[in-house]
Formats: C-alpha cells, structure tokens, sequence
C-alpha cells in the first residue's frame, strides 16, 4: 500500500434502483485498469458486473451485498464502495456511509430525483458525507441534466454546481464541456477509452462562458484567493477554481454537478478525475470516537500512524477461509501479528491475515494505515465493533439500524435443511443487522424479519444456494404494535400471604402516551413509599410487561409510566413482589388507557408513464393508500402514497401487469399508524383463531 | 384539601371558555384563570384535560378561525362554481395563506385539491404541515399528531411544471380520480399560474369545470411593484379577468405586519376591520 495519505480517496457509489451505480463502477475499474474487459449488469454475455460477484446479484441484475475494491488514478489510490439501490437492502448503504469520506451520487438523466436518491441524500446527511454527483444515461431518450441539476437544488436542497454541459443529448449525446479547462472532451475508442480533447463548438461557447461564470463565482465564496484574483482581474487560474470547489464541497456547501453516460462509455474520466480533485482524502475529515473510560467524552481522532489504534468493523462476510471482517482505520496502524482489543466484549485478539478485496478476490498485505480500508480473518465480532490498541477505550459512534418491518415463518424440509438454516440463520443475523430471526416461544416455528419482501426472499434463496437448505415459508406477517391513546392510573396490591414466604407489594400512578420514545419510566416517589431498593424491580416489571401487550399480544411501545405511590411489607416486600405488582398494576392502567393496535405504515413513491396514472392510483387505492400527491415530470408521473404494509404483499406484480411492466416502485417505512376499527376485529378473530389451533 | 383526581370536560365551548366539572360540580374558571389560582395545588396529582374529543379540537379551531370576522357569509367564502384570488408580491405569504383556508376546509371535513404547478409534492406536504404545526402550537393543541391523522385524508396535491399544464390535463386526471372514488374534491387551490395574456381561456375552461364538478377555485397571482393597480385597487394581472373571480383578496406590507385587504366581494366596502398576518409565522393573527 502506498503511504501519502493525500493521494487516498475513499468513496461510495450510491443511487435509486436501477441509475448505473454498478455500470459506473464497471467503467471506472475498466479505465483504471483493474479489469480488462467490461461486463454489463445483466449483460449478454451472462458474465454480471464485476462488482455483482455474488451469483443471485448476477440473476437477478440488482446489488444486494455492497463490494469494496480499489484502483488508482492519478497518482490517487481509490477505495470504491458500490452499494445497493433498493431501500431492502439499506443497512449495507448505511454502513459504507459510514466508513467512507467522500461520495458520488448517480442521478439518472431522465428520472432525475427519485425517491431513493431522497433517502440516499439523507443517508450523506446523516454521516456528514461531501459528495459531487453524476448525471448519468444522458444518451437516453427525454434526458436532460441541467434539469436534473435543478431537482438537485429544488429538491434535495443542494448547492448544485454545473461543472460540465452536453455536446448534443439523447442518442446525439457526443461529449462533454469541461466549463474549468474550457475544453470539449470527446471518447473515442471501442469502449470509450481514448478522450480527445478539444476546442468548444462555436454554437455552444456563449453558453459555456456564461456558466463558467456562474462556476467562478460559485467557486470564489469559498476561496479567498481567487475572490481576491477576481477582484484584482487578475488571471484566474484552473487550480483556483477547483480549490475554491473542492473546499466548498469539503464544506458540504457545494455539489459540483458532472454528465455522462456509463452504458455509452461517455464521461467516465473526468468524473475520475474530479474524484481525485474534489473530494476529501482522509486528512480533510474529522472523525471522532467516544471516550468509555472517560464518561463518553467525544474525542477527535488523528490519522498519524504512530498513534495507537482505533478501527471500525463495518461489515461482516462469511468466506470460504472463515469470517472476513471489513474494517476502516480511523488512527494508528493496523498490522499484522498485532494483539488489539474489541471495546464491547473487552475480548484481546492477534491480527492474523490482513487482505485489500477486489470484489471477490483478494491481496494479501501486511499493514493497514490510518484512513485505509481492508479486511481481516478469523475475528469474531459483530458488525460495528471498535478494534483498538490495548490500554485505550475509545469507541466509534455506532451506524443508526432501523427496525425490521416484516416477518415470516419458515420451515425446514428435512432434517438435514434443519441444521444448515441454523447454520445460515446465524451468519446471516451476524452480517446484517437489520435481519433477525427468533423461536416463537407458543407456536415453535422459527420466525426471521427485515426490511421487505425482497430482504426476506434473497436470504431464503441464499439459504437453498449456499447451505443447501430447502425451506417453506409462511406468508409474511407484519411488526403490529399496541401503544395507549389516553392517559390512566393505577394503584395495583400483590399480596400474597397465606402460608410459605409472604409477597406484597402496591405500585401507584399513571401510564400515558409519548410521542418517540418506547418506554419512559419515572419515579416520583416521595418520602419511601416504595423503598429505593425496589423502584429498579417496579421498572423491570413494566418493561417486561411491554414485549407482549395485553391486548393482542404484540409489542407495546411509546408509553410513559410514572410512578407516584406505593406501599411495601417490612419482611414479605421482595423484588419479585415489586415486578409482580409492576406487571399487575400495567394491566390494570393499559385496559384503561384505550389500547390500539398500531401497524407500519410506507412511504411507496411509483413512478409510471402518465397514461397509467389513473390505473396505478386504482391499485394503490385498493390496497388502503392514502395517496399524498402526484407529480406530472413530463412523460413520467410520480404518484407519492402512504400504504399499510399488510396491504403491499405482492404489490410488485400487480404493478407490473397493470403497467405492461414499465412502472416502478419504492417502498420504505414511515411511521406507525392506528389500524382501521375494522381492521383491527380481524386481527382479533385470527389471533383467537391461532390459539385455538395451537391449543 | 381534597385530592383532586380529575376533572371531566362537559363539551360546553361556550364564551370561549372551555368549563369543568370537578367532583360532580361545576369549576367555574376559565383555563388560564384556573391555572393561575390553583399553583399551591401540587401538580403531580392533577390529570390535565389534555384528551380532547378529536372532534371537538376541529370544531373549536373552526370556530376560532380569524376569516370568521372577515364577513363572508359561509365557511368557504366561496360559493360553488366561484373563483377567489389570493393576491401579493413575491414571498409575502399568499401560499401559507391559501393553506390556512385549505386547513380550514379540511377540519370541516371538506377535501381539498392543491395544485402547484411550481413546487414539488414533498415542498407543498411541508408548507400544510408546518402551518398545521404552527396553528396547533398556537392554540395549544396536545393531539396535534391525531388531529393530523384525521385532515391529511382530506387533501390530495397534485404538481404539474408550468410549461405541461393545461385545462384538458387537469380534467383527465380529476376524472380518474373522482371515477374511481379516490376524491373528490370541494375545494381546489391553483398555486403559480402565470397570469399572462394566454390565462383568459384557461381560467374560462376551469370556471366550466368547476361548475360541473361543484367546486370553487382559489388562485395566487403574484403581483409586481412596478405595475399600476386599475382606480379600484385590483391589481393588473387580474383587470383583464376581473370579471370571473367573485372575491379579490390581496395581501400588502405594511410596516412590519401583513395587511388582509378584501378587494372584492364582502368586506371590499371596507366595512370590516382589516385582518393582519403575523410576518414571524405567516398565520392570520387573532384579534380575539
């Protein structure tokens, strides 16, 4: 590995479904030469992109697992993160995110925004990352990038910077206008390789002048030097401007705007080079950590090697040679033989093979340094986990996982699927936070939840293909939830005494409602009327009794339980007594308190031809949607609804043939909504129905 | 002193002031009033009235809803098939103030059509939902979360890019949605029409089409300062088109407040008190 650190770029690829990231990252490798030959996603010759390496990702022409290689350009080495699109899989977004400094959002020419890209942006948000974009498939028929460039402003609120116009659009779609060097770039060569430089269209130079000095401008709030060369007329040059942009966009305040066309090999280079020029390297960004031995004081992490070591585990594969753990070093130095220390389980590890990974190959190295990313084997941790140098005990703050929205049963078919799913259940929830599988205690069956269908549908085809375990499933249930809407007291006695060690115990107060937050507990007891020493087994009580609400037996959250009054027994008071009475008094509050089954509620973007508006808006109004708009984007129409979960279970297809299969949809959580009086008598009657069956 | 458990709210808007019951007798104080007298009381045993009927949240709103005063005769100030003009410069407030009419008409369970032919769904989603916010901040409202539940059904938002507008387009699409009873609209607001010289058969197109489906139309027209108003003060985009809006209202600067001018239609006499909008949250102040 090389050492300056200046000449490091780690970078993420991410979009909407379906606008290039992959293709872009097939091109970038190809023109870098870490690959010789390009393959498309989904492409003839059945190869799959280089990055898909996994064989459902091959079929199915989507990205599920995000990749990590590198290349070189100029002199720079480039660590490229390619992640997936689909809002399924957003966990593996979410933790390239966090490890990476820089970005490129893939905007496609003719969709422009889409709701993805929305998510995506507030992902970057999230982990403060700079980003330049890349308006891609301008060849395509009704593309339009400066359009896209004003959605880019209007709606996700960037500072969006034109940097390069089109020569030509659509299928007449030649080159680009570098507005810095003031040069036309054109790609000549079968696969777009060779860029040929040259002087600007006669008819386009007004145009080019005008935005350059939009860009100078732009690029000058940012650099007091070129301000201070345009103030004076002095000569302005190329690398003052891109200082000026390159701190703008370290500052988040500038997103430079770049076009091509990934399929057509058209526009690729620049946008390399922009990477080497505009986004940040390690230096440029500051990370922090939370001091544990020092009441989580927040402290700033410097990329000197000599320093000791903190590095993030941030995702977790299971290889043919065992467990490989990626990991970004954030200080110090990671090599090989070292003896670090996992800060949750405070277990000591020996740093054994030290790999860089190319998609599916790898190279062996010995050292991994401050702002690299690389991976290592045979450690057992999960993903999130803070390596450091032993004597220190700062960790890294955690990446935010949402909860799973979806769940199913399966069942094994036979007894040898039976192990191989434990098998695979356990790598699986080890990899992917967001996938969690568990044993219904009444009914037995193994239940596992995530994201979506789609989450759900690719674990279960990846246990066939990689464990050999034919599983049938049950159809998908939905996370319902119980929460109160009013509030109501309590004041609940257990008291048993009557022969053997005594119980009592009086727990008094109110439950009610709270907007964002599962559980609150408060105590305001005054003068002991329940002894200090019970208050902890009264919270337990009440914690306890929400995994399972008396209503329907679902998970109750957003609910305040405060405690005011009480009353306990000298000898027959135990903790048991106070979680006994905690549990009894929850239930006495919560029959009170108007208890309403709540169920997750989607936010579904469909964008459809506009001829199909109509029939869309019938298919989502079946299915309890409340449609929030519709936006017409010329040929396009984007229909934003909110839709029960329950209510979207094959949604895909009914779409498909309803459009002749040219729409599309996105779908991700939003909030927890009440369930529909009707709605709710009939989860009723079919959980009534269950128990009597398991009975 | 007695425990006081809770009190019961006896549904009696009455006055404005809301009253009690406590232990089976009336609690003859007003809110702020009882708030006041009653500090020596320690608060953790009191049980606010903070669970208000839904229902009776959207009716104290709409009776507390400023335009009241404005002397429109019905809740809507428009009549089926008519036409209203929100009038102002650039970011004076003419959009949160045709919100403000389209909450209105939303508490009463009246839907509504919000066409924005210059923001995106997601912009005009914010603008109801931070003047919905604002309003129950004002009045403070604890529910505002189901309140919000209940009227959001009640507005459909549709956004077209100004140069794909048109009449016959608008109607496609309200036919869809009034077909296949996905809503129907009561009311409907055209937020950044340009009012060129080609707006005359488009606005008689939508006056057509407001008839047959029984609605009536709010419009913002963005006026410019350089511009002459005509003798009656209407401004020059609406003189040539006057004659099919029903009622002119127009929003003008003055000092640091907002003025609510009525131009045409009732109060345009000026025989009603002049209506302010409170610059800092864009809501129509009440002069209660």
């Amino acid at each position: 590995m090389k050492k300056d650190i200046r000449n490091l770029r780690n970078i993420g690829i991410s979009a909407h479904i379906d606008s290039g990231k992959t293709t872009l990252t097939e091109r970038i490798l190809y023109y870098a030469k870490r690959i010789h030959t390009m393959h498309d996603v989904k492409g003839k010759d059945g190869v799959g992109a280089t990055m898909d390496s996994m064989e459902l990702e091959k079929e199915r022409g989507i990205t599920i697992a995000s990749a990590a290689t590198y290349c070189e350009w100029l002199n720079h080495e480039i660590n490229i993160i390619d992640t997936p699109g689909h809002v399924d899989f957003t966990i593996e977004v979410e933790r390239s995110l966090r490890v990476l400094d820089g970005a490129i959002l893939v905007l496609c020419g003719v969709a422009g925004v889409q709701s993805q890209s929305i998510t995506v942006d507030q992902q970057m948000n999230r982990y403060q990352v700079p980003c330049i974009a890349f308006v891609n498939k301008c060849d395509r028929s009704g593309a339009n990038p400066l359009r896209v460039a004003k959605q880019l402003k209007e709606k996700l609120g960037h500072n969006a910077l034109t940097m390069q116009l089109p020569i030509g659009l659509e299928a007449d779609f030649e080159g680009v206008i570098d507005l810095i060097t003031m040069q036309a770039a054109y790609f000549d060569g079968d696969k777009g390789e060779q860029v040929r430089r040259e002087e600007i269209p006669a008819d386009l130079m007004q145009t080019a002048l005008d935005n350059r000095e939009i860009l100078i401008d732009q690029a000058s709030m940012f650099s007091d030097g070129l301000t201070e060369a345009i103030l004076e007329e002095k000569d302005v040059s190329d690398e003052m401007i891109i200082e000026g942009i390159r701190q703008g966009v370290i500052a988040r305040q500038l997103t430079p705007v770049f076009i091509g066309s990934a399929y057509k090999n058209k526009g690729i280079q620049p946008l390399l080079d922009a990477v080497t020029r505009l986004l940040p390297c390690p230096l440029d960004v500051e990370n922090q950590a939370m001091d544990m031995d020092n009441d989580e004081q927040v402290i700033a992490l410097s990329n000197a090697v000599g320093k000791p070591l903190v590095a993030l585990a941030f995702k977790l594969e299971d290889g043919p040679y065992g467990q490989l753990t990626y990991i970004r070093v954030y200080q110090g130095a990671l090599t090989k033989g070292d003896t670090i220390v996992n800060v949750r389980t405070r277990k000591k590890v020996k740093v054994g093979r030290l790999i860089r990974m190319h998609a599916d190959q790898m190279e062996d190295i010995n050292t991994i340094p401050a702002g690299y990313i690389g991976a290592l084997f045979g450690v057992d941790c999960s993903s999130g986990d803070t390596f450091v140098a032993p004597g220190i005990s700062l960790t890294m703050t955690s990446m935010y996982v949402p909860e799973p929205v979806i769940s199913l049963a399966i069942f094994p078919k036979d007894n040898k699927s039976e192990v191989n799913v434990s098998k695979a259940l356990g790598r699986f929830t080890k990899e992917d936070p967001t996938f969690k599988a568990y044993v219904n205690e009444e009914t037995g069956d193994t239940i596992i939840s995530g994201m979506g269908e789609l989450h759900l549908e690719v674990y279960i085809e990846r246990m066939r293909r990689e464990y050999q375990a034919e599983v049938e499933t049950s159809p998908p249930r939905v996370a319902y939830r119980e929460t109160i809407t009013r509030k109501a007291e309590f004041d609940y006695i257990h008291k048993k005494q009557t022969g053997g060690a005594g119980q009592f115990g009086r727990v008094a107060g109110y439950l009610e409602p709270v907007q964002d937050e599962d559980f609150v507990f408060e105590n305001k007891i005054r003068g002991g009327a329940i002894p200090t020493q019970f208050i902890a087994a009264c919270e337990k009580g009440f914690k306890n009794s929400m995994q399972k609400g008396p209503k329907m037996e679902f998970p109750v959250t957003g609910i305040r339980v405060v405690i005011n009054d009480g009353a306990s027994h000298s000898v027959d008071s135990s903790d048991m007594a106070f979680q006994v009475a905690a549990r009894g008094a929850f239930r006495q509050g919560y029959a009170k308190a108007k208890p309403v089954i709540q169920e997750p509620i989607m936010k579904v973007v469909v964008e459809t031809p506009t001829e199909f508006q109509g029939t869309v808006m019938a298919t989502l109004n079946q299915r309890r949607a409340l449609i929030v708009g519709t936006q017409e984007e010329g040929l396009f129409s984007v229909i934003e609804t909110q839709v029960p979960l329950s209510e979207m279970f094959g949604y895909a297809t009914d779409l498909r043939s309803v459009t002749k299969g040219r729409a599309q949809f996105t779908m991700e959580f939003l909030t927890y909504k009440q369930v529909p009086q009707t709605i709710a008598d009939e989860l009723v009657k079919k959980a009534s129905a269950e128990k009597k069956n398991v009975a | 002193m007695a425990e006081i458990k809770s009190f019961k709210n006896t549904n009696s808007f009455a006055n404005s002031g809301r009253r009690f019951e406590f232990e089976g007798k009336p609690f003859p104080f007003k809110e702020p009033e009882f708030q006041k007298k009653i500090t020596n009381i320690p608060t953790d045993n009191i049980c606010y009235i903070r669970e208000r009927n839904i229902g009776m949240l959207k009716n104290e709103l709409i009776l507390k809803n400023p335009l009241r005063r404005m002397g429109y005769e019905s809740d809507d100030i428009l009549n089926t098939g008519e036409f209203g003009a929100v009038m102002a410069r650039a970011g004076v407030g003419k959009t949160a103030f045709l919100v403000q009419l389209a909450l209105n008409s939303m508490l009463r369970e009246k839907k509504v059509l919000h066409i924005s032919l210059a923001d995106p769904v997601k912009k005009v989603s914010l603008w109801y939902k931070e003047v919905f916010n604002r309003i129950a901040t004002q009045y403070a409202i604890h529910q505002s979360v189901q309140l919000w539940d209940t009227v959001l059904p009640h507005r459909f938002i549709m956004t077209f890019r100004a140069e794909g507008f048109s009449v016959l387009t608008l109607e496609e699409r309200l036919s869809d949605l009034i077909e296949q009873n996905i809503f129907k609209p009561h009311t409907m607001i055209i937020d950044g029409l340009p009012f060129d010289d080609a707006v005359n058969q488009d606005l008689a197109d939508l006056k057509n089409l407001a008839r047959r489906q029984g609605m009536h139309v709010w419009f913002t027209v963005r006026t410019h300062r350089h511009e002459e108003p005509d003798p009656s003060g209407i401004p020059a985009q609406l003189i040539a088109v006057a004659d099919l809006f029903e009622v002119a209202i127009q929003l003008v600067p003055v000092g640091k407040q907002i003025q609510i001018k009525a131009l045409k239609g009732p109060g345009s006499q000026g025989d009603q008190a002049a209506l302010m909008i409170d610059p800092a949250t864009m809501l129509i102040k009440d002069q209660a």
